[in-house]
């Protein structure tokens, strides 16, 4: 209590010609309760409104996609192994018929063939299509002695497996290592380090600029800072100061304003930035405000949220792709077994991935503690048939061949942070084996995903690499026609299992605003010390489409969201991939280059 | 105006001014009560949302993980009247040349072949007078195994469909799924029956087929009970996403390679 002294007395008595005034006392009345409302209640019954409530407070989804597969076959391999063997797409028949048939095969009887030399081939369509359809092959699939005993109900989980899963969370201890192609140098870093680059003009060569060349899409814009590391993860400083503003982006070079940006050179001596300098660098927007608009480098985790019991595949009716099928009529005299067959190198399917389970997306946050405004079909490689290895994982980045058309050293057996967190197991066939297959996920495990960037103050998510999956081929029974490659790192294909939908949309501009006067501030909002506020950005509403097209709008029916998107499925062979402009020192022995553009942006 | 001399001496003491200020008080949360009354209402007179979405059913595994569902449809053949106290068993035959196609309809696909096909009804009860019939399965004729027949002397055997079906994940699917709601809120089945009739696009009638062949058929064969003839017992199993077919006398499950879903053709006299 305060007892201060108080003194209330007439106007006219406080001096000598004063008057009379009236004083109050202010009184605060707080009140929480407010008035009875006292009238008759009446509600426009409008069934837009009615709709768009209804839709705007479902949280429950039913995402669908179809699927377009790509793909080319384009390894070929050698295998004894009879079951294989007699069902390749043949590639050097006639060579291997000499081999198979030493005293010819017009004398020869049964059984064929007299000698189990290997055969080349490349594997069938069936091996990777979504949904095996060789369900009636004597000795692969049906007896006698078959592979595998042909279940019908495993037709499409055989080679893929499907599930949906959500990013849940950030790895940011993740170990990467990188081989540019083009830079012939080698980085091997955590992924919170941030994005590597290696100096092309360094202060050495006495230029104005000092240039920086990275093998990921910088990210950066002009006047935002860069603060940077050494080889080892340690500042790089220069007079005991790492962080540097950018002064412009790009060479004469088409598109390398993603990949190269640079700093004035104020007149810098010493090694510091000389020329091929290794180092990563994280991006700063605002140099007064170095902690809080610092970005964060991680690797994003996801959940898998539905069973493979839920997944419902189906073939796409009435589609037609653009690619057709490569079948090719085996003559009886050119095969092992003396039979005719047609065989299919490839074909272009497409098919309905649906869930017989409801996504409650109410229950989940995302990796920023957001709520989701992304799933994802995640699709993986099973390989049940045993033709491949367990899974090896990587980024976008881990794909360009070194150039001698060598896989990267990532993708070595013996490098143990390639290895998938999808689980593996084996089984015998014929007295055989193992073959070994990768098994499936289900609710509530977790997979790796795509290298990104967030920035507390842009509170925005950049997807910097996409997550890669490589199916090898298991050497013990199929070994892949490489090029005297080690056979712990031969070639294989490459996909990307994580899919995205947008089922939700963050606004493109940030909210800011104080909690003493903005009301409904998010939960997901960051509190900037600085500016002593809150930064968000907004979720739109169903049906809401802005002037840049962000936003959704799909069906809503039944009480849910019915959210669609169509999906390019890609296995890509690898070196018969085209390279990017800055992956142009990988390329390989048979790839055919896209040529720059003649006419560029600018025109 | 008025104005009064107040003197308030400091004297450790908390002073108090009462002022009287009038209010109606709303107890917290009555006006969200009735907000909340007045979507209640709301709902009473438009009704909620209900979900009308239907999910796969697949034939349900046997122990070695087979899952095809297997048909058989036989027609009788006409050869004697089916008044005749000879009719056997062996007048039925799973063939559409007793249907009154020849081998040229059927090889070469004939629009009142190909126009033809397989219905079947699932219905909730095989008691016919309350029965509804929920929904429907078709089996097309191009499907099916195939039997041998000659076109003509003159030319090789050739194979013909017959309306035995193996109906599977891979291969022919057309019939192998039923599809039926996802939620139970609306409408709670799962226990179906099924009959099954045969359009003959030749002329244009439907045919009704029985689960006994008609000779068989208790007490007569023109005069039996139609809930133990005319269907089978379909049950959904919705954990598992799959149907099983049961004979409704017997109760033995049915479907399987060994052990298919046979249906007769029911000849009125």
């Amino acid at each position: 209590m305060s007892s201060d002294s108080t003194r209330i007395i007439l106007g006219r008595e406080r001096f000598k010609g004063s008057i009379d005034v009236d004083s109050f006392v202010n009184l605060s009345v707080d009140q929480n309760t407010k008035l009875l409302t006292e009238y008759d209640r009446s509600v426009d019954l409008n069934l837009e409104n009615l709709f768009d409530e209804e839709r705007q407070n479902s949280t429950i989804f039913r995402p669908a996609t179809k699927y377009t597969i790509l793909f080319s076959n384009a390894l070929t391999g050698t295998t004894n192994y009879v079951p294989y063997r007699d069902n390749l797409y043949y590639t050097n028949e006639l060579q291997n018929t000499i081999s198979a048939f030493p005293g010819g095969n017009v004398t020869a009887v049964p059984p064929f063939p007299p000698v189990n030399t290997p055969w080349e081939g490349h594997p069938q369509y069936f091996e990777f299509d979504f949904i095996r359809t060789d369900n009636d092959v004597p000795g692969y699939t049906q007896p006698p002695n078959p592979h595998v005993l042909f279940k019908n109900v495993s037709a499409s989980t055989y080679n893929w497996t499907h599930c949906l899963s959500y990013p849940f969370e950030n790895d940011y201890k993740k170990q990467l290592n990188l081989y540019s192609g083009d830079t012939q140098v080698f980085w091997n870093w955590q992924a919170s380090l941030g994005i590597p680059f290696v100096i092309k003009i360094g202060s050495n060569q006495n230029l104005r600029i000092i240039s920086f060349e990275c093998p990921l899409a910088h990210g950066l814009n002009v006047s935002e800072y860069v603060e940077l590391y050494n080889s080892l993860g340690q500042p790089l400083n220069y007079n005991g100061n790492n962080i540097f503003q950018v002064t412009s982006l790009g060479d004469a070079g088409y598109g390398s304003e993603n990949y190269i940006f640079n700093i004035s050179n104020i007149g810098f001596v010493g090694a510091t930035f000389n020329s091929s300098v290794l180092g990563f660098f994280k991006r700063i927007i605002n140099i007064n405000n170095i902690k809080e608009t610092r970005s964060e480098y991680y690797i994003r985790r996801h959940k898998i949220i539905t069973d493979p019991s839920c997944t419902v595949l189906t073939n796409s009716g009435f589609e037609q792709n653009i690619f057709d099928a490569s079948p090719k009529f085996q003559i009886y005299a050119l095969t092992p077994q003396q039979q005719f067959k047609s065989t299919i190198k490839e074909d272009s399917q497409s098919y309905n991935l649906t869930f017989n389970c409801d996504i409650d997306v109410s229950l989940y946050r995302d990796n920023q503690k957001r709520p989701l405004t992304q799933l994802f079909f995640t699709t993986l490689w099973r390989g049940y048939f045993g033709w491949t290895q367990r899974l090896r994982q990587g980024w976008d980045f881990n794909i360009p061949l070194r150039t001698n058309a060598q896989p990267q050293p990532w993708w070595d057996n013996a490098n143990l942070n390639n290895i998938s967190t999808v689980p593996f197991a084996s089984y015998n066939s014929n007295g055989v084996g193992p073959f070994i297959y990768n098994n499936f996920l289900f609710s509530g495990d977790t997979i790796d995903g795509d290298y990104c960037e967030w920035n507390n103050y842009d509170q925005t998510e950049r997807v910097i690499s996409i997550y890669t999956h490589k199916i090898k081929f298991n050497q013990n029974w199929f070994q892949v026609i490489s090029n005297s490659l080690p056979p712990t790192n031969t070639y294989g294909y490459f996909y990307s299992p994580h899919s995205p939908i947008q089922i939700r949309q963050f606004s493109s501009y940030v909210e800011e605003g104080s909690a003493s006067i903005v009301a409904d501030i998010p939960d997901w909002a960051y509190f900037s010390k600085l500016s002593n506020s809150f930064r968000w950005r907004d979720i739109y509403s169903y049906g809401i489409v802005d002037e840049d097209g962000l936003g959704v709008d799909y069906p809503f029916l039944n009480g849910k969201h019915y959210p669609y998107v169509n999906t390019i499925f890609r296995i890509t062979p690898e070196n018969f991939n085209i390279p990017s402009p800055y992956q142009q020192g990988a390329v390989g022995p048979n790839i055919t280059t896209i040529e720059d553009p003649t006419i560029d942006e600018c025109e | 105006m008025s104005v009064n001399k107040f003197k308030i001496l400091q004297d450790d003491l908390n002073k108090y001014v009462n002022i009287p200020v009038e209010m109606t008080w709303d107890f917290t949360g009555r006006d969200q009560a009735i907000e909340e009354y007045e979507n209640t209402i709301l709902n009473d007179v438009i009704g909620q949302p209900k979900d009308f979405e239907v999910i796969r059913f697949s034939h349900k595994p046997t122990l070695n993980a087979f899952t095809d569902i297997n048909y058989e449809f036989n027609f009788y053949n006409n050869v004697l009247p089916i008044t005749s106290p000879l009719v056997s068993p062996v007048n039925w035959g799973s063939t559409y040349l007793n249907t009154g196609f020849n081998v040229q309809d059927i090889y070469y696909y004939t629009n009142p072949f190909t126009k033809s096909f397989f219905k079947l009804d699932f219905y909730d009860t095989p008691n016919e007078p309350t029965q509804k019939n929920y929904f429907t399965v078709i089996i097309p004729v191009q499907q099916g195994l195939s039997q041998t027949a000659l076109l003509s002397t003159f030319v090789p055997p050739v194979d013909i469909r017959i309306p035995t079906f193996k109906l599977d994940f891979v291969g022919d699917k057309e019939g192998f799924f039923i599809y039926w709601l996802r939620k139970r809120n609306y409408i709670d089945i799962n226990t179906f029956y099924m009959s099954a009739k045969f359009f003959d696009a030749r002329t244009g009638v439907f045919v009704r087929m029985t689960n006994r062949v008609q000779p068989l058929l208790v007490p007569s064969k023109f005069t039996f009970n139609n809930a133990d003839y005319f269907y089978y017992k379909v049950t959904l199993d919705y954990p598992s996403f799959t149907y099983k077919v049961n004979d409704v006398l017997s109760n033995i499950e049915v479907g399987s390679a060994g052990q298919p879903i046979k249906w007769y053709e029911y000849v009125n006299p």
